[in-house]
């Protein structure tokens, strides 16, 4: 009795050290170019740290510097750059998330010929891939004369956001029963209504989680803005990123290309953790039914 | 406050018919209960009612007003759903006031002109409506973290709290366990009482149905049995389905015959014969009797079937005999042997294996034709009012 019991115990353990191994090495494996960057990013040497076989640097070997370059060494200047994305990717986010709350109501809660055809069409455009569309979508907006405008980016970028977060919208209006919206037009509103009052807020958490998506593509979207994109009025974070990263002496300074990419970075981090709060702090469906 | 009146409503859906010429009018204030069983089309009634669900034919009217042309929202209905339907991303207190901020009413100096309800108007009603089911605790709560009873309760205060001219209830108590179940029952039927107003009313449970209703519709696939006072629809159930949907304990039913007797037309079960009215002509026919409708003797005297009692069921006050017939072995009898009835009888008189003579009532009995119709219907004032 007592051998078997301890026996059972120490596999136990076992088990949870293994897990722990094979998670420990996951987390490792996906953090360490994190932790790469970082570090080449502080670095007083302006190669990869890993050329310089320095994984753990000294107080002594790390500096500010390549941030300071980063952030005012530029041309264009990197406010201007930051700017410019903000307007890109945050109006494809806004105008994406708006259009599709509509495209999910009307896709989950009406019911109209070709309804079922119509998602998937959704579907399979949404994975066509985008790059595709870029040569037709140039020809079209120069014809338009939408070539570095800010709608010319704009409204490529929102109609990408609308098809996949049309489709989150809707698979998550579907899992709110009917008769919730039933006692929204009961308590006496239209069915504009029961959208705006019920169903929207129900639906907050999903297009939070669509904006933020739909933010982080053209955020760090290089091959449509390098296309669209032709004065450095308009240059975005992610096209100068690249720029810096291939400057014409060929000498690449990693340095500041890695305090450049943390900087970029961090707004995407904020966005996320302020919406986190909304996704996880959880509107619970579980009140419908007792 | 209004009564209701459903006209020849019939309801298509793709490939069902939900409703078939469904009519029937809830006075002012009644409480008229929809008894029937699942798929029987309780739902669909109230949706129509409401305006959630368009009828393929036939006419609803609230008041003398004809509403089918009307959105929901025009119909000042106030509904509380099976799955109860409560906002969970609103607190309660949202929940109860929604309708209030949602709804404008007419300005005491204009009544053609409407205004929104102020802050304390709201809040005035929707304490109210708290404290008349006792949820004013849970104001600040949100649905998920309401039991299932609070949730109930909640939905009733957001139907009453805004004054309709009609209420709809569909099944809000079934997802109750059975004991507070019965409270919630009672408190309903005081809301009703206290709040004057008309209440239709749907449910699958029969004793439920019995408590609550002054008037009670039987509905089955779509049809309109009867429609009726509970009292009625126990005693003079228009066909064998209502007969044996309601009530406890359950009706029986035997098959016999009738026959010309006398100028008239008698049941005939051998040894037993009862004259039957609104019969008009000889055929098989169907009695249902109760438990208690049977009367059983230590012998099988005349018109009594012979029997052997197989089981006993000590219920307390009376008990119930599981009586075996035997038949009379008379040439052209039907054969009774092996059927099982119950009759309620005191059960200390008899033990397992005892022979006994089982009598039927004859007021009691009731014939149902092969159609399954109540035979005295036929002659008598069709069902309702
Ligand atoms: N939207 C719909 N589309 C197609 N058929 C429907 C629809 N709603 C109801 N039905 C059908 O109509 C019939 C009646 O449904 P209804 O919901 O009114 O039944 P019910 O008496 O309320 O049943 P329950 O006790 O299970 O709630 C059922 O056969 C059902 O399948
Ligand atoms: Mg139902």
């Amino acid at each position: 009795m007592m051998p078997r019991r301890r026996a059972r115990k120490w596999l136990r353990l076992g088990r949870r050290i293994a897990s722990h191994a094979v998670l420990i090495v996951a987390v490792v494996f996906a953090l360490f170019p994190v932790y790469f960057i970082v570090i080449t990013s502080f670095s007083k040497i302006p190669i990869a740290a890993i050329t310089a076989q320095v994984l753990v640097p000294k107080v002594s070997q790390l500096t500010l510097g390549s941030y300071q370059q980063a952030l005012s060494g530029q041309y264009p200047a990197f406010t201007s750059l930051l700017e410019n994305s903000l307007i890109f990717a945050g109006s494809a986010a806004a105008i994406g998330m708006g259009l599709a709350a509509f495209t999910g109501f009307a896709l989950s809660k009406f019911n109209f010929p070709g309804r079922r055809s119509l998602v998937y069409f959704i579907l399979i455009i949404s994975l066509f891939p985008s790059f595709l569309l870029i040569i037709p979508y140039y020809f079209m907006f120069a014809k338009l004369g939408l070539i570095d405008t800010y709608p010319g980016l704009i409204i490529p970028y929102s109609a990408g956001a609308v098809v996949f977060a049309g489709i989150l919208v809707k698979n998550y209006m579907d899992s709110i029963p009917d008769d919730i919206e039933e006692a929204a037009l009961m308590d006496g509103l239209s069915r504009t209504g029961a959208f705006f009052r019920v169903l929207l807020p129900l639906c907050y958490p999903v297009l939070g989680l669509a904006a933020f998506l739909a933010f982080v593509g053209p955020y760090t979207d290089y091959a449509l803005a390098h296309v669209f994109i032709t004065s450095s009025a308009k240059e975005t974070l992610a096209l100068n990123l690249y720029n810096i990263a291939t400057t014409d002496t060929g000498a690449s300074n990693y340095g500041v290309v890695t305090a450049f990419a943390i900087v970029m970075s961090l707004p995407i981090v904020v966005f996320y953790m302020a919406f986190q709060r909304y996704i996880i702090g959880g509107l619970t469906l579980g009140a419908v039914r007792g | 406050m209004t009564g209701v009146r459903l006209e020849n409503i019939s309801k298509q859906f793709k490939d069902s018919t939900a409703l078939e010429d469904v009519s029937f009018a809830v006075k002012d204030g009644e409480f008229v209960v929809i008894l029937g069983a699942s798929g029987s089309g309780k739902s669909t009634i109230l949706r129509i009612i409401a305006g959630l669900e368009v009828q393929t034919r036939g006419h609803v009217y609230i008041g003398d007003m004809l509403v089918d042309e009307y959105e929901p929202r025009d119909r000042n209905i106030a509904m509380v759903f099976q799955s109860y339907a409560l906002y969970p991303h609103l607190r309660v207190y949202d929940n109860i006031a929604f309708a209030l901020r949602v709804r404008k009413v007419p300005r005491e100096d204009d009544p053609d002109r409407y205004r929104r309800r102020t802050r304390e108007e709201i809040d005035d009603r929707v304490r109210r409506a708290a404290d008349l089911l006792g949820i004013g605790d849970t104001l600040t709560k949100k649905p998920a973290e309401l039991s299932g009873g609070q949730r109930q309760r909640v939905a009733l205060a957001r139907a009453i709290v805004r004054d309709p001219e009609l209420f709809l209830l569909d099944e809000p108590l079934s997802n109750l366990d059975a004991k507070i179940r019965s409270s919630a029952r009672l408190e309903l039927k005081r809301i009703h009482e206290q709040l004057k107003q008309t209440f239709v009313f749907v449910t699958h449970d029969q004793s439920e149905a019995m408590t609550l209703a002054d008037r009670l519709v039987v509905i089955d696939h779509g049809h309109l049995l009867q429609f009726d006072t509970p009292e009625n629809v126990l005693s003079r159930p228009a066909n064998q389905f209502v007969a044996s949907f309601v009530g406890s304990p359950e009706m029986m039913f035997l098959e016999g015959r009738i026959r010309a007797a006398n100028g008239g037309f008698a049941f005939e079960l051998d040894p037993v014969r009862i004259s039957v009215r609104g019969a008009r002509a000889p055929g098989p026919v169907t009695v249902g009797f109760r438990p208690w409708d049977l009367t059983v003797a230590k012998t099988a005297g005349p018109g009594a079937f012979p029997a052997v009692v197989r089981g006993i069921e000590r219920l307390g006050s009376s008990d119930l005999l599981f009586l075996e017939l035997q038949g009379s072995g008379a040439p052209g009898a039907p054969a009774m042997s092996g059927v099982t009835v119950r009759a309620m009888s005191r059960a200390y008189e008899y033990e397992v294996g005892d022979s006994a003579g089982v009598t039927l009532a004859p007021d009691r009995a009731l014939f149902f034709g092969a159609d399954g119709d109540r035979l005295d219907e036929l002659e008598g004032a069709p069902a309702g009012p």
